[in-house]
C-alpha cells in the first residue's frame, strides 16, 4: 500500500512540526502550507489523499481555500478536516456545509483526531472487510 | 334641693288613638335603611336642629306648646319654639339645663319620657309635679330609634297656689310672676295635647324620612361628583368601563386623550378597536376578558393602536366588575409605557452590546490561548508517545503532569468561553438520546488518573433498568467531570467518589443524577452560593485551589439548558451529595418537532426505515454509528427526526426517519438518502436500503392528545418492525 499523503494548512509553523511528526509517525506523508495562497499551489501540484485545514490564515481564510478545492477537478473530492481554534458553535456548521468533513478544535484530541483522519482516508471502511474475511 | 323635687305621675298614661305612627318606609332608600347602620355623623345630620328649626316653631306657635328635639338619650339638642314665658322664666333660671328635658322642673333626674317613647315606639305624656305636662313623640327611621320630640304644655289646669310657691323657690322666682304668668296662659286640654301629639309624631316622621332622603342624596351626589372628578381629572391613564360582551359604557377624559376617541364616538363600541389586527385574529380581547372573569383581574403589557391607527406599548389592567356573583362587566386602566419601554430596551441592547463585547474578547483570548496550548499539547504528547524516541521514567512522569496542566488550562479556557455564551444566550445544548451507563463509565475512566493521584477511588451506582435521558454528551460529561473533580478536589485523601443515577421521585419525566463525595462538606451558608459565578468555598482542610470557579455555575447553566435543576445537600464534615436531573428520554417529544399541527392536518408525516445489511455476515457497531452520522445529515433539524434505536441493547441494523414530508417529498428524502449513502461506502459490501415507509395520515384537528396518539403509533410501529413481528407497510 502506497503512503496516504496528508497536507496541513496551517500559519503556526509549531503546529506544523508537532503534527507532521505525528502524523510521520503513524506513516503518513506530510506536507504543509503556511497561507491560503500557497495551500492552493501545493494542493495542485501534490494532489493530497487529505487536508487538514485552519480557518485563520494569511491571505484568505480556510473557507476561502475550501471553496476554491472544490472547483478544482482535481481537489473537489478529497476529504478535508478543519481543525481551528474559533469556536465550533460559529463554524463547525459553515464548515460542514462548505464541504469539510469533520470539524475539531485546538487542540483536538490525539485520538478522537487520528479516528477521523482513518475515517475520511476510507481506512476504517477497510475494518468490515477485515471483519468479513 | 329634694329628690321629689320632680314627680311623674303616670309615665305611660297617654293613651294612643291609633296604633303609633311610624315610618311608612315605602320608598327603596327607606326600606335599605332598616339594615343601615346609621354613623354617629348621619345621626347628627338627621336631628340637625336647625333643619328642624322651622317646623318645629311652626308647630310651636300653631298649637302653642313649646318643642324641642332630644336624641335617643333624652339628650337635649336644643328647643325650637319657647313661645311660653313660663318656660322663659324656668329656664333662664336654671342652670347646666341644656342636659335635661326643658319640661321638667328638676334638671337633675333624668326625663324618662323619651326613654318610654322610644321604648314604645309610640307618644308618651307626663305630668309632673308642678302639674306642667309634656309629650315625647319618637323619632323611628325604620328600625332606628333617632331621638324624641318633646312638646311642652304648660298647664292644662290652674296651678295649685302651694305648688307655685314650690316652683318659684326652687327656681328662685318669684311666685307672684308665675301666676300672672299661668293666668295670662289658657290651660290647654289634655284633648287638645293628645292630638297635637299624634299630629307632632306624624309630621315628624314625615320631615325625618323627607330629611333622610335628601342626605343620602346629598351624600350619593357628592360621592358621584368626587368619583367623576377622580376620574376625569386622571389624565395619564386611560378609565372605562364595558358591559359584559365587551362594549364600551363609559369613558374618561385620559382615555379619549390616550386613546384617540371621543366618548360619543366610542360609547356602545367593543373594545376590540384598541387591539393589533393581529391580536383581533389571534382572538386576544376574547381571551383577557375570559381570564379577567376567571381570575377577577388581569394585568399584560402589549401593543395597542390609538384611533389614528399609531400604536403604543400599553400596561394594561382589566378587573371583573361582579355584582351578587352576576358579571357586570369590566373596568379597565390602560396607561401608556412606551417610554419606559423604549427605556429598557437601549439597556437591554446596551447590556446585550457590552455582553458581545465581552464575548467577542474572550472568543478572542480563547482563540489566542489555544494556538500556544495546541503546539505544547502536540509537543508533549509526541514526546510521551514516543515520537521522539524512548524516556526516562522521571521524564515520563513531568511530562505527564505537563499534559495534566495542558487538559486542565484547555478546560478553563472551555470554561471562560461557556461563561460569555452564558451571557449572550448563546450556551446551547444538543440533546439526543443517551444511555448513562456507558456514559458514566466513560467519565470515570478519564477521571481515574486524577483521582489515583490523591488514592480516592471512584464508583458508579446505577440503577438498573433505568430509561434513557435526551441530553447533549459533552455537556453531560461536561457537567459529571466538573462533579467528580470537585468531589475530589475537597476528598481527603483514601476517600470515595460516587456516581449515581435514581429515577426523579418527584417527577417522572426526569432521571436523577448524584456525584458524592466524602469530603469536607459546605455550610448552609456556602451551600446556597456554590453555584453562584466566580465562588470558590474556602475550605479548611486544603488551602490551594485550581480552576477559575466557574465549573458549578456552569453546571448549573448547562443543567437548566437541559430543562433540569441542580442543587446540593451537605453537612460539614460529612461530605456533599450533588444532585441534577436530566429529562428522561420521550419519543412523543421527539417526534413533537415534526408531528405539528400543521404537518398532520395536510397529512404528510412519514416514517420511513433505513435498514443497513452487509452482504455477508455481521455489521460492525463502529459502522453502524458511522452510517448513524450520514442520515443525521440527510435529515432537516426540526422538519425530519432520526428516531434513536428504540432498545437498550447493541445499535441495531435498522434507522427509522420521521419526515415531515408527503409522498411525493418522500422520493426526495429517499432519494438524499440513497445518494449521502453510496458517497459513505461505495467500496464496503454494505447494502443500506429503505426498506419501507409508511405516511401517518390522520384526517381532523389536531391538539397536544391527538400529536401524542400519533408518537405513540410511531412507537408501536417501530418495536414491531425491531421485534420482527411484522413489516412496515
Amino acid at each position: 500500500m502506497t503512503e496516504k499523503k496528508i497536507l496541513i494548512i496551517d500559519d503556526d509553523q509549531h503546529l506544523l512540526l508537532g503534527l507532521s511528526a505525528r502524523l510521520k509517525a503513524k506513516g503518513y506523508r506530510v506536507i504543509c502550507a503556511a497561507d491560503a495562497i500557497s495551500a492552493i499551489t501545493v494542493a495542485r501540484k501534490e494532489v493530497p489523499d487529505l487536508v487538514i485545514l485552519d480557518l485563520g490564515l494569511p491571505a484568505g481564510d480556510g473557507f476561502r481555500v475550501l471553496e476554491r478545492m472544490r472547483d478544482l477537478a482535481d481537489l473537489a473530492a478529497t476529504p478535508v478536516i478543519v481543525l481551528s481554534a474559533r469556536d465550533p458553535a460559529d463554524n463547525k456548521k459553515r464548515a460542514l456545509d462548505a464541504g469539510a468533513v469533520a470539524f475539531f478544535q485546538k487542540p483536538p484530541d490525539n485520538h478522537e483526531f487520528l479516528s477521523a483522519i482513518r475515517h475520511a482516508l476510507g481506512e476504517t471502511i477497510a475494518l468490515s472487510t477485515f471483519l468479513k474475511t | 334641693m329634694t329628690s321629689e323635687a320632680s314627680l311623674r305621675v303616670g309615665a305611660s298614661e297617654y293613651l294612643p288613638s291609633a296604633t303609633p305612627i311610624r315610618s311608612p318606609l315605602d320608598s327603596g332608600l327607606l326600606r335599605e335603611s332598616a339594615n343601615i347602620e346609621v354613623s354617629d355623623t348621619l345621626r347628627a345630620d338627621l336631628l340637625d336642629l336647625d333643619a328642624w328649626r322651622q317646623i318645629l316653631t311652626t308647630f310651636g306657635r300653631t298649637t302653642r306648646v313649646a318643642v324641642a328635639l332630644t336624641d335617643s338619650q333624652g339628650q337635649v339638642l336644643g328647643k325650637c319654639h319657647n313661645a311660653q314665658p313660663v318656660w322663659q322664666l324656668v329656664h333662664d333660671a336654671a342652670r347646666g339645663w341644656g342636659t335635661g328635658c326643658p319640661f321638667c322642673i328638676t334638671t337633675h333626674v333624668p326625663c324618662t319620657a323619651v326613654a318610654d317613647a322610644l321604648q314604645t315606639d309610640g307618644v308618651v305624656m307626663v305630668h309632673d309635679q308642678a302639674g306642667l305636662t309634656h309629650v315625647a313623640v319618637p323619632l323611628l327611621l325604620g328600625k332606628l330609634r333617632l331621638g324624641a320630640i318633646i312638646a311642652g304644655q304648660v298647664f292644662d289646669r290652674y296651678p295649685d297656689p302651694l305648688l307655685l310657691r314650690r316652683v318659684a323657690k326652687e327656681f328662685g322666682v318669684s311666685a307672684q310672676g308665675l301666676w300672672e304668668l299661668a293666668r295670662e296662659q289658657r290651660p290647654v286640654s289634655n284633648a287638645v295635647l293628645q292630638a297635637s301629639g299624634d299630629l307632632l309624631c306624624a309630621l315628624g316622621q314625615a320631615f325625618l324620612r323627607q330629611r333622610y332622603g335628601a342626605i343620602l342624596e346629598a351624600k350619593l351626589a357628592e360621592t358621584n361628583g368626587r368619583f367623576r372628578l377622580l376620574v376625569e381629572g386622571v389624565r395619564d391613564h386611560a378609565l372605562f368601563t364595558m358591559d359584559p360582551t365587551g362594549r364600551v359604557t363609559s369613558w374618561n377624559g385620559g382615555a379619549e386623550r390616550l386613546l384617540g376617541y371621543a366618548e360619543a364616538e366610542i360609547m356602545g363600541r367593543n373594545f376590540s378597536c384598541i387591539f393589533t389586527r393581529e391580536d383581533i385574529q389571534n382572538r386576544v380581547p376574547e381571551k383577557q376578558l375570559n381570564k379577567a372573569l376567571e381570575a377577577g383581574r388581569v394585568e399584560n403589557e402589549g401593543w395597542r393602536v390609538r384611533g389614528n391607527r399609531n400604536q403604543f406599548w400599553a400596561n394594561v389592567n382589566i378587573t371583573a366588575l361582579e355584582d351578587a356573583g352576576l358579571a357586570r362587566g369590566f373596568a379597565i386602566i390602560v396607561h401608556d409605557v412606551t417610554e419606559r419601554r423604549k427605556v429598557a430596551t437601549v439597556l437591554e441592547e446596551a447590556r446585550q452590546e457590552r455582553a458581545c463585547l465581552q464575548e467577542k474578547l474572550l472568543s478572542h483570548v480563547s482563540h489566542e490561548l489555544r494556538t500556544p496550548l495546541t503546539a505544547i499539547y502536540l509537543f508533549t504528547t509526541n514526546l510521551l508517545d514516543g515520537i521522539h524516541g524512548d524516556l526516562t521514567p522521571d521524564q515520563h512522569e513531568h511530562l505527564t503532569f505537563a499534559l495534566d496542566n495542558v487538559k486542565q488550562l484547555k478546560s478553563m479556557v472551555g470554561d471562560l468561553l461557556d461563561i460569555t455564551r452564558v451571557e449572550t444566550h448563546k450556551l446551547t445544548v444538543e440533546p439526543q438520546h443517551l444511555g448513562l451507563a456507558k456514559l458514566i463509565d466513560d467519565v470515570l475512566s478519564t477521571c481515574l488518573t486524577n483521582a489515583a493521584v490523591k488514592n480516592i477511588s471512584l464508583r458508579s451506582d446505577v440503577a438498573p433498568g433505568l430509561p434513557f435521558v435526551w441530553a447533549d454528551p459533552a455537556r453531560v460529561r461536561q457537567i459529571l467531570i466538573n462533579l467528580i473533580d470537585n468531589g475530589i478536589k475537597f476528598a481527603p485523601a483514601g476517600g470515595t467518589v460516587t456516581v449515581a443515577t435514581r429515577p426523579y421521585a418527584e417527577n417522572e419525566g426526569f432521571l436523577c443524577l448524584s456525584v458524592s463525595d466524602t469530603g469536607c462538606g459546605i455550610s448552609r451558608e456556602n451551600r446556597e452560593i456554590v453555584f453562584d459565578r466566580l465562588s470558590q468555598v474556602r475550605s479548611t482542610a486544603e488551602a490551594s485551589r485550581s480552576g477559575l470557579g466557574l465549573g458549578l455555575f456552569i453546571s448549573r447553566e448547562l443543567v437548566s439548558r437541559h430543562g433540569g435543576r441542580i442543587w446540593v445537600e451537605s453537612e460539614l464534615g460529612h461530605g456533599s451529595i450533588f444532585y441534577f436531573t436530566l429529562p428522561a428520554f420521550s419519543l412523543a417529544k421527539l417526534c413533537a418537532l415534526v408531528l405539528t399541527a400543521p404537518n398532520l392536518e395536510a397529512g404528510c408525516v412519514t416514517l420511513i426505515a433505513v435498514d443497513v445489511a452487509a452482504i455477508e455476515g455481521a455489521v460492525q457497531a463502529d459502522i453502524l454509528l458511522e452510517i448513524r452520522k450520514v442520515l443525521e445529515r440527510c435529515i432537516r433539524p426540526g422538519q425530519d427526526v432520526l428516531l434513536p434505536s428504540m432498545s437498550d441493547a447493541e445499535p441495531v441494523g435498522t434507522f427509522f426517519i420521521v419526515a415531515g414530508t408527503d409522498a411525493k417529498g418522500f422520493e426526495v428524502i429517499a432519494s438524499r438518502i440513497v445518494r449521502e449513502l453510496q458517497n459513505f461506502d461505495s467500496a464496503s459490501k454494505l447494502k443500506p436500503v429503505i426498506s419501507s415507509t409508511t405516511l401517518l395520515l390522520a384526517p381532523g384537528q389536531f391538539g397536544e392528545e391527538q400529536i401524542g396518539d400519533v408518537a405513540s403509533r410511531v412507537d408501536q410501529l417501530v418495536q414491531a418492525h425491531l421485534l420482527g413481528k411484522e413489516r412496515l407497510k
